[in-house]
């Protein structure tokens, strides 16, 4: 059945187009507009002034961090949250509920209450950081600091995209492999990962895609040090604050076009996995 | 042998789900283990290939002790009711998983998964995807992977069961080709008695965690030994009745008693009869046994078969067990066939060509409410149904006028964990459960516990009175240790020794004979004769007995003082049956030791047992 088919079966009606305009005009202002005025605004002074807006090093450096940032953060929650909803789907053990509940937090924990949280815990006069300055080592105001925020920010991402499919997918698989000679690894790596795909690449996806665009934390956490810890979110308010507002669009822009074509990946992948579960 | 089991049990969450299994399977046999969803079958399945822990006995695979084995290590093949292929696998890389995680290079795996693709009818498929593939392509798929390490055994766990019949037919078929082909020990699981009747070398039958009873196919069907595996196992109608005089009665209907079937007397016998050994329109004028004349109820078209359902008037003291009778019916119904080219009579004389004496039924007790408050004491009776490993008949009587299904819906889901069926009557409850004895066979009545008002309402004297089984009061122990049987009451009665010495044997417990005595003097010999016949009797029942001579002011008193003294588990009394007794005044003593004996108190009525 083609989509148009559908759709009027569904008894979509083409003669009142009232309610789309009216969506059109709620969503306008806000949404679409300021999705454009981030690439026109950013454009404003010539692509010349553009590229050297994004040649200059603090924007640079902003850039190249924030992506190393989002992909060490990808890395380590991936693993981090593969694991986690491998063990709270298939095991059962006293208090599996409450982590569950707890893994999921950061959502819903403003940023900034993170960023304040991990200065509290590691800062130089926070409860581990303390034990930690006279061998002189001080996780915050470093890049470390930075990976630690966001590893915590992003966390429930993983978790989210893998452990639905875990749950779902039934242990027969699993005891398939067994029976067959399996080890709990092999099966793993044979039979779950591969299961798994989709819900890996979602969770990365997300977990960068979040980690790219982290501020509250980070801002904390970070000192926004230019060319230290300067994430390029932390660049772009920088620049704004300071008046700079043609580097800050500038960075912005190209901020905005990585998150579309994340967004994007992402998009396709759930509308072929769609398709390929509808066979 | 390659597979033994010996007392395999498994609980779940306290309750055993599979109890004491013990079986034998013979290299490449076909084993069926056929039960209803739920019975336990899977999970021995499940033990036997490691998949699921063990919390008692052992079993051994090839003469090797596999008990703690971790089931990659048991060389065991295993396929599932849903398929489980690999999703990311191709058909011929999910068969050879098995050798391709032992490190077998590419080209043997590949040959062995192009003969396995063959073996079973998928040639040329090998490369599609499971969802490219039909159910029951899949279910091949997974035949040839569980194959393909050359199991010692294979375990089949409902394989069939999501596949259409004419799939599922095709299945089988070839399954057992590849089976025989291969001469490989199996296992399979299924709750469908026509595949384990066509597949199978032998069944077990399975109910609720038990191995009831393993034969091949045609002996179980023509020559079942338990309830359950006769009706599970093929159509036919089965009996109730009481072993009177060495023989079979239903009503006016007395069947000679095979022997090596003895049962005792007035004990329940049951039979069945297959729909094939009913004879219809025989003028049974050599000698066999006639149920009566029915009417044809029921007609259904089999190919080249005709099943027909006949109702023929209610055999006094005889109880339908199956096909169980719809609500309201009021005769009795036999299953019988005809050819289909036979015209269907309309009324007509039925005989027997043959029968089957069943298995002795368990002890069964009912539990009822005598106060119509609709809380029959299944708490209370279910630790005593259990050590007497008796079924348990839920009871509950709706005032006339009132519909009984919520009733029984309600019972149902309340329950259902213990109870092995739940009847429903309408009218008065202690007219109704007196009318429930009376139709069918009990070996206890359970009343609960009941406070003393109650025990002076109309209904319990009523029950008291009428009761023609025995009747339990009283809150059940979790262990009936001692019991305590009175003879001190009136006449002393030979039926509460009897049920007293039967229930003891059945439990293991001890039982002390009382007598109680107004002097201090010994007792005169004749008490002393009976009490000696009653201990006699009760070593008869394999119990531990003594006699006991109380002295005390009142026969009441006495028993009183030795239950508490002694901690009794059990008293036993009897009862007074329609004659009033009255010893104190007002009350009979039977109410006087229900009020204050504070602990469960059996009144046995004369005539039964």
């Amino acid at each position: 059945m083609t989509a148009a088919e559908n759709g009027a079966l569904r008894g979509r009606r083409e003669s009142s187009r009232l309610p789309v305009g009216v969506l059109l005009l709620v969503l306008l202002p806000l949404l679409l507009m300021p999705l454009a005025a981030v690439f026109v605004f950013a454009l404003k002074g010539g692509p010349g002034a553009f590229w050297d807006a994004i040649r200059s090093p603090e924007a640079q450096f902003a850039l190249r961090f924030s992506l190393l940032i989002a992909f060490a953060t990808t890395a380590v929650n991936t693993v981090l949250g593969t694991f986690t909803a491998y063990v709270l789907s298939k095991h059962r053990f006293w208090g599996d509920r409450a982590l569950g509940v707890v893994v999921n937090l950061p959502v819903a924990i403003p940023t900034v209450v993170v960023g304040t949280s991990l200065l509290l815990l590691w800062g130089p006069i926070g409860l581990l950081g303390k034990l930690l300055v006279p061998i002189g080592l001080q996780p915050m105001f470093r890049p470390f600091g930075v990976l630690l925020a966001h590893l915590f920010v992003t966390f429930p991402y993983m978790l989210g995209a893998v452990k639905p499919v875990l749950d779902e997918l039934e242990t027969t698989y699993e005891e398939a492999a067994y029976t067959i000679g399996a080890s709990r690894w092999t099966t793993f790596r044979l039979v779950l990962l591969p299961a798994l795909r989709g819900g890996l690449t979602t969770g990365a996806l997300l977990t960068f895609a979040h980690s790219l665009g982290e501020f509250g934390a980070t801002v904390m956490v970070s000192g926004n040090l230019r060319l230290k810890t300067q994430t390029a979110p932390l660049y772009i308010f920088a620049q704004f604050e300071a008046g700079d507002i043609a580097h800050a669009n500038a960075l912005a822009a190209v901020l905005a076009l990585l998150s579309f074509a994340i967004f994007f990946f992402l998009f396709q992948f759930a509308s072929r996995a769609t398709r390929e579960r509808a066979r | 042998m390659s597979i033994v089991l010996d007392g395999l049990t498994k609980r779940f969450a306290g309750r055993a789900v599979v109890e004491a299994v013990g079986l034998e399977i013979a290299d490449g046999e076909l084993f069926v283990l056929l039960g209803a969803s739920g019975s336990g079958k899977s999970t021995v399945l499940r033990m036997i290939a490691g998949l699921t822990a063990t919390d008692g006995g052992k079993i051994e695979l090839m003469g090797q002790d596999v008990t703690s084995l971790e089931p990659q290590k048991r060389g065991v093949g295993f396929v599932f009711q849903n398929y489980s292929i690999f999703q990311h696998m191709t058909a011929a890389e999910n068969i050879a998983f098995g050798l391709r995680i032992r490190g077998v290079s590419r080209r043997q795996r590949h040959q062995k998964s192009e003969e396995l693709l063959d073996l079973v009818g998928l040639g040329g498929l090998g490369e599609r995807y499971a969802r490219e593939l039909s159910g029951g392509q899949q279910q091949r798929v997974a035949l040839a992977r569980a194959l393909a390490y050359e199991p010692k055994v294979l375990l089949l766990d409902e394989p069939f069961g999501a596949l259409d019949v004419k799939i599922r037919a095709q299945l089988r078929r070839s399954f057992r080709e590849i089976q025989q082909r291969l001469r490989l020990t199996t296992v399979l699981v299924t709750h469908d008695q026509e595949e384990a009747f066509e597949i199978a070398d032998r069944i077990g039958v399975f109910e609720r965690g038990h191995l009831i009873e393993v034969g091949k196919p045609e002996e179980l069907y023509g020559k079942p030994g338990s309830l359950y595996a006769a009706t599970f196992l093929g159509a036919g109608t089965v009996l109730q009745g009481r072993c009177r005089e060495g023989r079979a009665e239903f009503g006016p209907l007395s069947l000679d008693l095979p022997a090596g079937q003895a049962h005792a007397e007035g004990s329940p016998v049951r039979i069945l009869i297959r729909p094939e050994q009913v004879e219809l329109g025989h003028a049974g004028a050599d000698g066999r046994p006639t149920l009566g004349v029915g009417r044809v109820v029921e007609s259904s078209f089999a190919g080249a078969l005709r099943r027909l359902r006949l109702r023929i008037p209610r055999l006094p003291r005889t109880r339908q067990i199956s096909p169980p009778l719809p609500y309201g019916e009021e005769g009795q119904i036999v299953e019988a066939v005809l050819p289909a080219s036979d015209p269907v009579p309309d009324e007509v004389r039925i005989t027997l060509k043959d029968w089957r004496v069943l298995e002795q039924p368990l002890p069964s007790l009912l539990v009822a409410d005598p106060l119509g408050a609709q809380r029959p004491p299944v708490a209370a009776a279910r630790p005593l149904a259990s050590a007497l490993n008796a079924s348990l008949v839920v009871l509950g009587v709706v005032p006339a006028d009132n519909p009984p299904d919520p009733l029984r819906e309600r019972f149902k889901t309340e329950f259902e964990q213990d109870a092995d069926e739940i009847r429903i009557r309408v009218g008065e409850p202690a007219e109704q459960i007196r009318n429930e004895q009376a139709e069918t066979f009990y070996d206890l009545v359970v009343l609960g516990p009941i406070g003393p008002k109650a025990i002076r309402s109309r209904s319990v004297r009523q029950l008291l009175r009428e009761a023609s089984t025995p009747l339990l009061f009283g809150e059940a122990r979790e262990h009936f240790g001692k019991v305590l049987i009175c003879t001190a009451v009136g006449e002393p009665g030979k039926s509460d020794v009897r049920v007293g010495g039967w229930l003891a044997g059945r439990l293991g417990a001890a039982v002390t004979l009382l007598h109680v005595s107004r002097d201090s003097a010994e007792p005169p010999r004749w008490i002393r004769a009976h009490l000696d016949q009653g201990v006699a009797t009760l070593s008869a029942f394999d119990v531990q007995a003594q006699a006991q001579v109380r002295q005390a002011d009142s026969p009441l008193e006495g028993i009183l003082m030795e239950a508490r003294k002694g901690d009794y588990d059990l008293v036993v009394i009897g009862g007074h049956g329609p004659r009033t007794r009255s010893m104190t005044g007002r009350d009979d003593i039977a109410f006087q030791i229900l009020d204050s004996a504070k602990r469960p108190v059996l009144v046995v009525p004369e005539d039964s047992g």
